[in-house]
């Protein structure tokens, strides 16, 4: 386990009062917020601050910390010493660690798991929803397709001890599916209590990256690299497409930036979406003489200033 | 830590096929009716229906009602700011698709 600098995180020097502290904690949870920023380690980013967060604005935990002392370095390999926290008294070890969603080992070790969710008054309640993220191939959105996913879950065991269950679900993925859609799971959630029903699982989609599809909803965009003479002249080439190549016919006079859209080629629907080729030229880079050549009979043959084409 | 298997789930698709109730949409979200009437107040939310009973909320009131909640608890913004913030998102969301469909980002 390493040690955990919650100053180093919050970028607050040792002395900071609980005003710095909140402060520093507003400004960087705005910027690393998961929902807001597009950082690609927000999500740990802001788990860290919640954490770092949870501790420093506590005044019992807060001087629990500082009890440690200043000689760990973050990163450092840490276990905590034995009675570190005699005379502390954490109120009742139950707290929530601010937006801390899951907490870091680290910070387990010293205060405590969080409890789970709170018993309902009633008897029989329905369990609670849960929510995880699944990666898919666009593909699959095209054809559908069958994907075992592993889940952790919390589970109150029967001392009411919160236990981490493994479940793994073989779950069919809808073709028509896009990124940023929920798949519902009924009954796939939370236990319910006495007789209450289980509650629902809901599965946000997201596509994994392709290094030459983009979507939007249901479009999805190809960059097409094209040689001078095909756009020039025009040419059939075999286009992929998430589902295989297709025969496309490229126009003669096509311009660098023009998009061809292939209707229906997008993914499945009710409409179903477009494919739109994006065509790019690429130059052939003059290497040798008889490239040289090329380019100067080129220069020749065309009266050609790209320079009149521009508007300010 | 225990495992256990089962067999193909087969699931439905929430923005297609689904329409919440003001009771379905605050379980599926894990959170309390007095948020989701404050973000409906605010324009958050826009059920269809006259009185809070009749309420059907479109499965695309999930991802946002999600994000309001988030945003609400982790970065304590009320109900107008929570609205606000969503509005823009909104906007940044259609500018990156707009780069996006250009090839740009």
């Amino acid at each position: 386990m390493k040690f955990k600098d919650y100053y180093e995180i919050l970028g607050v020097p040792r002395d900071a009062t609980q005003d710095d502290i909140k402060r520093a904690y507003r400004k960087l949870a705005r910027k690393y917020h998961p929902d807001v920023s597009k950082v690609a380690d927000a999500e740990t980013r802001f788990k860290e601050l919640g954490e770092a967060y949870a501790v420093l604005k506590d005044p019992e935990k807060h001087a629990a910390y500082d009890q440690m002392g200043s000689r760990w370095k973050a990163g450092q390999d840490f276990q905590p010493p034995p009675g570190w926290d005699a005379g502390f008294e954490f109120s009742g070890r139950d707290f929530e660690a601010a937006p801390g969603r899951d907490q870091s080992e680290f910070f387990e070790a010293l205060f405590g798991r969080r409890a789970g969710p709170g018993q309902r008054s009633h008897m029989h309640a329905q369990g609670q929803d849960h929510h995880a993220k699944v990666m898919i191939d666009l593909a699959d959105a095209y054809r559908g397709a069958q994907r075992s996913i592993s889940l952790r879950m919390p589970v109150l065991d029967a001392q009411g001890q919160v236990t981490m269950q493994e479940r793994t679900l073989d779950v069919s993925i809808p073709k028509e599916i896009r990124a940023g859609q929920h798949l519902r799971l009924a009954g796939q959630g939370g236990p319910g209590l006495g007789k209450g029903p289980a509650g629902d699982l809901y599965l946000e989609i997201a596509f994994n990256p392709h290094p030459q599809f983009r979507t939007d909803g249901r479009d999805v965009y190809l960059d097409l690299p094209l040689a001078p003479w095909e756009a020039a002249l025009g040419a059939s080439i075999a286009a992929p497409t998430p589902v295989g190549p297709v025969q496309l016919t490229i126009p003669p006079n096509s311009a660098a930036g023009r998009q061809l859209r292939l209707k229906g080629r997008g993914i499945p629907g009710t409409p179903p979406g477009d494919l739109y080729v994006v065509l790019k030229m690429v130059l052939p880079p003059a290497e040798n003489e008889s490239a040289r050549e090329a380019y100067r009979t080129m220069a020749k043959a065309f009266d050609f200033n790209p320079r009149t084409h521009e508007k300010g | 830590m225990q495992k256990e298997n089962i067999t193909v789930i087969q699931g439905s698709i929430v923005e297609e096929e689904v329409l919440f109730t003001l009771v379905e949409l605050c379980q599926a979200c894990s959170v309390e009716e007095e948020h989701v009437l404050a973000w409906v107040f605010e324009g958050v939310l826009e059920p269809i229906g006259e009185s809070p009973q009749e309420w059907r909320f479109k499965g695309e009131s999930l991802r946002r009602a999600r994000m309001a909640w988030r945003l609400s608890h982790d970065l304590d913004i009320n109900p107008p700011g929570v609205a606000l913030a969503l509005d823009l998102l909104d906007e940044i969301a259609t500018l990156r698709a707009r780069l996006q469909r250009a090839g740009i980002s």
